[in-house]
């Protein structure tokens, strides 16, 4: 029981730490290798203006996730927006603004074990005899409602079916009258925002680590390969699976193993099935 | 027909590496004709259009619309001042139902500002769109996922995503390739009907006898150069346009 409960538990992390990298892709294409770097920023943030400033909690979060967005709409628009298009220069260049902003952080003097954020509600409630803590019912209740709202945004608002419309082909979507420089800015914007969120609610979990930074990153591009790049749906999928696998290798053999899993992961799915869970023809009707 | 000048290009050039693909061309289309393009293949003739629609920017040169200079603009914003295009391979969204297609360009900033954001249903716009253009309503042609449609289908529903952004122009690149005698006689009358309502058109076509029969005008690209401009039966008797099109098929259009 314990193992089905912290598995979904696990598993919902999976899909909110995924969640920005996979929509950043759905729509304009772009792999955003500083996805880590953005989750770990929000956390710093957040913590900065927590504990630093000793401002309140709201207004903590909503600075952070502002400033995050801000950060996310920048770099597209100073540096991606040249090399849209170019697989290897996005993967190069946003791996490379990843690493600056978490070296900097790190050189800023943020190291060792010593920032972590508050969980928001203090207690424990049991299910069926196993105990979770609050904060993890928070992080499933936020996990599960931005999967559904995000998911109901891309298909069933026109704006959701313009953005996927664009991802299935931005010629032509250009030529239809959509800008698709500001939508990709937008979707970068978003997928930050969505990077904070996922750092507030699951950060209070441990400590704030510049080494996190690359574990999201990692876990987040193997949810999406698993998934299917660009394929919602196999996406959550892919956290399910991932979350439970990760869960069961922690019980069995050991947490120090739990890095493995999604690498592996990554190279079993790419032997067996390259384009990911749900094929490439299902990969098109389900891209975000 | 009044000869009031709506699209103007002046002396543009573009090279790709060494290879000179538009070299000097000027060509003016006036409003509400159907003007037509011709010539060998690779001739310049699409990459001519991409220059007008702002996928690709001249070397030299400049392009007017309406006496206003639109070089280097970008493509969405060409699109939302109304000259819009198809594609030589067929772009529909796969994976959407025929109607949802018109979803994109019936959000586009253009519709929104024509209609004062009034426009209602846009599914029920899209459908009326695609019925005009004869996807069947009732057998709930609008309906099916584009990628089961047949060619002829889809070369319409290019058509209808243009009109649902409720152009002045309208460039066709090679919109009757692949289709059939019968179902290029389907698409004639659309097309003329667009024109009767006043949409400019230009169209680059290899089917030069239904082409012909269509046109007002005609261009004839050869090497990136513009050879000849006329009515299409006289420019189809010069020696040069002749020999760039080796014989055969000017034959052929003259029956």
């Amino acid at each position: 029981m314990g193992i089905l409960i912290y598995g979904i538990i696990n598993s919902i992390v999976f899909a909110l730490i995924a969640m920005g990298f996979a929509l950043v892709y759905g729509i304009s294409r772009l792999p955003n290798f500083a996805h880590g770097a953005f989750y770990i920023l929000a956390g710093f943030l957040t913590y900065t203006f927590l504990l630093g400033l000793g401002l309140n909690s709201p207004t903590s979060i909503i600075l952070s996730l502002i400033i995050i967005a801000g950060i996310g709409a920048a770099v597209y628009r100073f540096l991606l927006i040249r090399i849209r298009g170019m697989e290897a220069s996005e993967i190069i260049a946003s791996l490379a603004i990843g690493l600056a902003i978490m070296e900097g952080l790190r050189f800023a003097g943020f190291r060792g074990k010593t920032y972590t954020l508050p969980v928001f509600l203090e207690g424990t409630v049991r299910i069926a005899g196993v105990p979770v803590d609050f904060q993890r019912l928070i992080i499933i209740g936020v996990g599960v409602v931005l999967i559904v709202v995000l998911w109901l945004f891309t298909h069933h608002t026109k704006v959701g079916l313009a953005l996927r419309a664009m991802a299935q082909d931005e010629g032509a979507a250009l030529m239809l009258g959509i800008d698709t420089d500001f939508a990709a800015l937008i979707a970068l914007a978003l997928g930050s925002v969505l990077a904070g969120l996922a750092a507030i609610v699951i950060l209070p979990l441990g400590n704030i680590t510049v080494e996190t930074g690359y574990d999201i990153l990692i876990n987040a591009i193997a949810v999406c390969i698993i998934g299917g790049l660009g394929s919602w749906v196999g996406a959550v999928i892919a956290s399910f699976i991932l979350g439970f696998a990760q869960m069961l290798t922690v019980y069995i053999v050991g947490a120090q193993w739990q890095m493995v899993v999604g690498l592996l992961a990554i190279i079993l799915i790419l032997i067996a099935r390259p384009s990911g869970l749900l094929a490439r023809q299902k990969e098109l009707e389900e891209r975000v | 027909m009044a000869e009031e000048v709506l699209l103007q290009v002046k002396n543009a050039t573009k090279s790709f590496g060494g290879v000179k693909a538009v070299v000097d061309v000027s060509l003016s289309l006036f409003k509400g004709e159907i003007l037509g393009m011709i010539g060998p293949n690779g001739s310049g003739k699409t990459t001519l259009v991409n220059l007008i629609t702002g996928f690709v920017k001249p070397d030299s040169g400049e392009v007017l619309f309406k006496d206003k200079r639109i070089t280097g603009l970008q493509p969405h914003k060409i699109a939302n001042l109304g000259i819009t295009r198809t594609f030589q391979i067929m772009r529909p969204y796969h994976s959407l139902s025929a109607f949802k297609n018109l979803i994109v360009p019936l959000y586009s900033p253009r519709v929104r500002r024509s209609t004062g954001g009034r426009l209602g249903d846009r599914d029920a716009v899209a459908i009326d769109i695609l019925e005009e253009i004869g996807f069947e309503r009732d057998a709930y042609v609008p309906y099916k996922i584009a990628s089961s449609l047949p060619l002829g289908y889809l070369k319409r529903l290019e058509l209808a995503r243009c009109i649902a952004m409720r152009p002045e122009i309208i460039i066709c690149d090679e919109i009757f390739s692949g289709l059939s005698m019968a179902e290029i006689a389907t698409m004639v009358p659309l097309l003329e009907k667009l024109q009767m309502q006043g949409t400019t058109i230009m169209m680059i076509e290899h089917r030069l006898r239904e082409l012909f029969r269509l046109v007002n005008r005609v261009i004839v690209l050869n090497f990136g150069e513009k050879l000849a401009e006329g009515i299409p039966e006289e420019v189809i008797e010069k020696p040069d346009v002749r020999e760039a099109y080796l014989g055969t098929e000017v034959d052929n259009v003259r029956d």
